[in-house]
């Protein structure tokens, strides 16, 4: 190099104002702002100018113009959306998990969707029934999401645009409560996937070719179902108080039934009721049934308990695991 | 209609062919590509690409070379740059910077980048659109140099 270059302040008043043309070509080049990247297919042109004075006045050159195509990087993630274990119960059908797909790359792409179940890890295997593609309100309803069938309407998304995928899996009968599943789902572009760098010759948007990019072009993340089951056991026992203060099983001693049921797990029981016969040779005291320690009523009223004639039946409705819930009743002995 | 081409053609040649005759620039472009050999060292090719994909490392060579038989005087260089391109650095070449589509000029540590609330912030490589070399002694007859800088595609 004859000069070296320089910046000094002083010097900024001596330069001469950019040269008409190469500000036209700076005007011409496509603005480009997507943060995937400078869309594929375009073309990144750079000429430069120069000014100088060899004792004629000012006089400006341009540079010749170097022309690049710009290739599709094929780039994808997958994120599941699921904040935490999406709680199931043992044979529950239709359980969401929840996922958000993104075309990182530069071009409009397509994705195929799968899922793997058994990537281990974990409790069980979820079995996946379907794939949902979101309508755009990130909430599941199979009436307005769309039914995903592979190849047939694989998600296209343009750079930088996400889908939200709902997968459904039934959780098997057999899986105990705490147990864990998981799925993964997995996006892959339609051009071709591989090893960061792979070319596909000619497959890229607008004409070029499509370049693998750091992601492999597929991406994958795991949403996790956590099962949340409530057993239950009943306990019944027994006092008889005869008439002549003994305890003796006699005509016209009192048997009071007591019976605990008691929950266990981390979910909780539904709709849970205890009914109980009365047996042969002995008659039900009205008004003996007992919740917690309350009295009910006989009839089906407002109150969990009631005497049909035949059983009493208390309504316990909901009971959260860990809980247990005490019912006695009388009878007399005939 | 012909004519009237001929005429603009030539209207607009002289200029150009005096000063293709006096001073020449040379613009290439090469992508900066990593490769790691058997023994897993690190090797840096620069190639002459066709094509280039976003995260491409692009290093810019600008060689001109003053072939009047006069000292070329207040010779300034300006590259924009390409919008497609991010600016990333210019090697030891220290060029004049603008943030602002060629409107103001200085060094980058120099150069603020107004924000959209009103407050200014130091710009970054990134923020550049333009980079421009300003020699201060005129470039002898025959003369020749190489000017380089940086970029990624965006």
């Amino acid at each position: 190099m004859m000069n070296a270059p320089v910046g000094g302040a002083m010097h900024q008043y001596r330069i001469p104002a950019i040269s008409t043309l190469a500000l036209a070509v700076a005007l011409a080049l496509p603005l480009q702002a997507e943060a995937a990247g400078t869309r594929a297919g375009s073309t990144i042109s750079n000429t430069a100018s120069a000014s100088y004075d060899t004792g004629g006045g000012t006089q400006t050159v341009d540079s010749n113009q170097v022309d690049l195509r710009v290739d599709e990087l094929l780039d994808v993630t997958v994120d599941s959306s699921d904040p935490a274990d999406v709680p199931t119960t043992p044979g529950a059908t239709a359980q969401l998990l929840t996922f958000s797909v993104t075309n990182n790359g530069n071009g409009e792409e397509s994705f195929a969707l799968s899922t793997v179940a058994n990537g281990g890890g974990d409790d069980y295997d979820p079995a996946v029934t379907q794939i949902y593609i979101d309508n755009g309100d990130g909430v599941f309803d199979a009436n307005t999401d769309t039914l995903y069938t592979p190849g047939a309407n694989d998600p296209v998304l343009d750079p930088d645009e996400s889908v939200t995928i709902f997968v459904l899996s039934t959780t098997p009968g057999g899986v105990a409560d705490g147990d864990r599943g998981t799925v993964s789902l997995v996006a892959a572009s339609r051009t071709g996937t591989g090893a960061p760098g792979t070319s596909f010759a000619g497959q890229g948007e607008g004409g070029g070719d499509a370049v693998v990019g750091s992601t492999g072009a597929d991406g994958q993340d795991q949403g996790a179902y956590v099962v949340s089951a409530a057993t239950v056991s009943l306990v019944k026992s027994a006092v008889i108080v005869d008439p002549f203060g003994g305890s003796e099983p006699v005509p016209g001693a009192t048997i009071t039934y007591t019976i605990v049921a008691t929950v266990a797990g981390s979910g909780s029981v539904n709709g849970l009721a205890i009914t109980d016969n009365i047996p042969a040779d002995t008659s039900y005291v009205a008004g003996s049934i007992t919740l917690g320690g309350a009295a009910q009523t006989d009839a089906a009223d407002a109150d969990a308990g009631d005497y049909n004639g035949t059983r009493i039946n208390v309504a316990l409705g909901t009971v959260a695991g860990g809980q247990t819930r005490t019912v006695t009743f009388r009878t007399t002995i005939d | 209609m012909r004519l009237f081409f001929l005429a603009f053609v030539a209207a607009i040649l002289p200029g150009q062919a005096l000063a293709a005759n006096q001073v020449a620039l040379d613009n290439n472009v090469f992508v900066e590509r990593v490769s790691t050999d058997a023994s897993g060292k690190q090797r840096v090719l620069l190639e002459e690409p066709k094509v280039v994909v976003p995260g491409d490392k692009l290093v810019f060579v600008l060689n001109y070379r003053n072939a009047s038989a006069q000292p070329a005087d207040k010779f300034v260089i300006t590259n924009p740059m390409p919008a497609a391109v991010s600016f990333a650095d210019a090697g030891d070449t220290r060029p004049f910077v603008s943030v602002d589509g060629g409107k103001t000029w200085g060094l980058l540590p120099e150069m603020t980048v107004r924000t959209s609330d009103g407050s200014s912030r130091a710009a970054q490589p990134a923020d550049v659109t333009h980079v421009r070399w300003a020699f201060q002694k005129p470039i002898p007859a025959g003369g020749t140099g190489k000017l380089m800088f940086r970029g990624i595609v965006k």
